[in-house]
């Protein structure tokens, strides 16, 4: 194997082709991530993926690794009780943002609470795709989708903010721009605590065709024009993509008497 | 060995290390907060408090795929959150040990109070078919010897096996030889990291979801099935207790209540299953021998439901709702009953 498909190893291909729609953009994110492990050399018997329920979630069967699968929106503290019970694992969740954000959100603002050394992988694609298209936690306001009929009356969650509090690892990207995306796992992967990366992936059949898109193409070229990469800066603006700086905890709360 | 006092869950921490527990992942909620009280002190035990009761069960699913003896305990309200993952767990095949120590119900109920509202909860709480081994011990030695034989039973079937308590015998002292002498059954399965397995909810087979192959399905449920069944042959844990005269009633209770029962061994034949699921198959040639039932437990009729199903034949049932054992009352209940 030359050194282009060496992230193949990762891979269960006799279980190809995935379960995703023509266009779908999760193909993309799930062989990024194959890449990132492959650069890093991440040994197979070391390595554990976890996801939740979803498109994204389905991800961890083609790992050619030990993986769980399991319930909706648990993905994270199940990882976090693989890694507590073997530290020498190196344990990836991956899920949508449905999952980890929404029905999964507590569990996300306790594990970072508790900085675990895992790396969770989101694949963000703003929508709830497996059950058709319901409004997520990160769908843009007025957005339409079969529950929003008349435009999401609420704003996204901007989660970045989370991850600030206790010196966690914060990275956005997108399923356009490989190379960054690429960076961006390898730098969670690398770090020491808990690590998050919100990978933009694009949903045509139940997302992007209701908004006038005419293929996934399309919205690979929104990602192209909307998002500009500005890595370790203080924040992300909206249009922005990058790794957030962590900052140093000012203080440990209460001293002890 | 020498009788020490001992609470009733403090056993229960006692002979989960016996049993070679290394994980636990829990949430405080009383009566069964002692439980991670005791653990946390304990040495080569790793204890995490997470934020709810489905992050405890979904941590020690993660722990036991990782190899290590995982268990969680709760009561009621607890054991209701943690239904979704306990049917993950049964489809993963993930050895477990669930202890629930029960409290009044429906919902907050009275916190501190015994009662035996979640005996039909334990086999069809989580929506699906699955098999749970369920113990019920009635006093500290035996929640000691019973959380061993949980955590055995785990690990034969590698599944997630409950512990049922209530808030009476968990809060319970009483002097107990803390033996270590058991056969301790060892994890069987690779820890995570070993191969290329892929760990499913999923209708699945060898590793691979199988999401709309319905011949598969019914071959995983049925052999599922078999498997708990099996396994639970080798746990026949229950006590029958004949009497002294001659009496043509067999009086059924377990748990709590069951102590008060024995008050009445010289006017009916016990019996008192201590494996409640599966049920004891020998309570059909027990019960044969008498021309009337009588069960009471501490809610409105869930084992007894069970107990007809499986015997065939009308039973008698004595409600002794949740909160308060009271000997003159359930006197009067069962005399009256019979007269």
């Amino acid at each position: 194997m030359n050194k282009d498909t060496n992230f193949k190893r990762y891979l269960k291909l006799d279980l190809l082709p995935t379960p995703w729609c023509p266009g779908c953009g999760n193909g993309i994110v799930l062989k990024t991530i194959c890449q990132a492990f492959d650069e890093l050399d991440l040994p197979k018997n070391s390595t554990v993926v976890v996801s939740g329920i979803g498109c994204a979630g389905r991800s961890a069967g083609f790992f050619d690794l030990d993986s769980v699968h399991t319930a909706h929106g648990r993905a994270i503290p199940a990882a976090e009780g693989i890694k507590y019970a073997n530290d020498a694992l190196h344990v990836v969740v991956v899920s949508g943002d449905g999952d980890l954000i929404g029905i999964g959100g507590n569990h996300l603002f306790q594990a970072i609470r508790r900085n675990t050394n895992i790396t969770v992988i989101c694949y963000a694609n703003e929508i709830y795709a497996m059950t058709g298209g319901q409004v997520s936690p990160i769908t843009p306001h007025n957005t339409k989708t079969l529950t929003t009929p008349n435009g999401n009356p609420d704003h996204p969650a901007d989660i970045q903010f989370l991850f600030k509090s206790n010196n966690c690892f914060f990275a956005r990207t997108t399923a356009y721009h490989l190379n960054h995306m690429r960076k961006c796992i390898v730098e969670a992967l690398k770090f020491k605590g808990f690590s998050f990366v919100e990978a933009r992936t694009m949903c045509i059949v139940n997302y992007g065709r209701r908004l006038g898109y005419k293929n996934s193409n399309e919205m690979l070229l929104h990602y192209k024009e909307f998002y500009k990469i500005n890595d370790y800066a203080e924040e992300l603006a909206e249009n922005e993509i990058g790794i957030i700086k962590s900052v140093p905890r000012s203080s440990d709360g209460f001293p002890s008497a | 060995m020498t009788k020490q006092l001992f609470q009733g869950n403090q056993a229960i921490t006692m002979a989960a290390e016996v049993a070679g527990l290394k994980f636990f992942a829990g949430y405080p909620i009383t009566p069964a907060s002692e439980i991670i009280h005791e653990l946390v002190n304990k040495k080569h035990i790793k204890v995490l408090q997470m934020e709810d009761e489905i992050a405890s069960i979904n941590a020690i699913i993660g722990a036991s795929l990782a190899g290590l003896k995982s268990m969680t305990a709760t009561s009621g309200p607890g054991f209701s959150l943690m239904q979704e993952s306990i049917g993950l767990a049964h489809m993963m095949e993930v050895p477990l040990v669930i202890v629930n120590v029960q409290r009044v119900g429906p919902s907050t109920g009275m916190p501190t109070l015994p009662a035996q509202g979640d005996v039909i909860q334990c086999i069809h709480g989580s929506h699906g078919d699955y098999f749970p081994i369920v113990f019920y011990p009635n006093s500290v030695s035996e929640l000691y010897k019973y959380t061993i034989m949980a955590f055995n039973a785990a690990e034969e079937s590698l599944s997630p096996v409950i512990l049922l308590s209530d808030g009476f015998i968990s809060h319970l002292y009483e002097t107990i030889i803390p033996d270590r002498n058991f056969d301790i059954k060892n994890r069987t399965r690779p820890p995570l990291g070993a191969g290329n397995r892929h760990f499913t909810g999923l209708s699945h087979e060898d590793s691979v979801p199988k999401t709309s192959d319905v011949d598969n399905y019914r071959r995983l449920i049925t052999r599922l099935h078999e498997k708990q069944q099996l396994t639970a042959q080798r746990y026949n844990y229950y006590e029958y207790l004949e009497c002294s005269k001659d009496t043509d009633t067999l009086l059924i209770s377990y748990g709590a209540l069951s102590r008060i029962a024995y008050y009445f061994k010289n006017d009916f034949a016990l019996y008192r299953p201590i494996r409640l699921f599966p049920i004891v198959e020998e309570i059909k040639i027990i019960a044969s021998r008498y021309k009337r039932i009588l069960i009471m437990e501490m809610n409105m009729g869930q084992y007894t439901h069970e107990i007809e199903r499986i015997l065939h034949r009308e039973v008698e049932f004595i409600p002794i709702l949740g909160g308060r054992i009271d000997l003159n009352e359930i006197k009067q209940k069962l005399y009256e009953q019979r007269y």
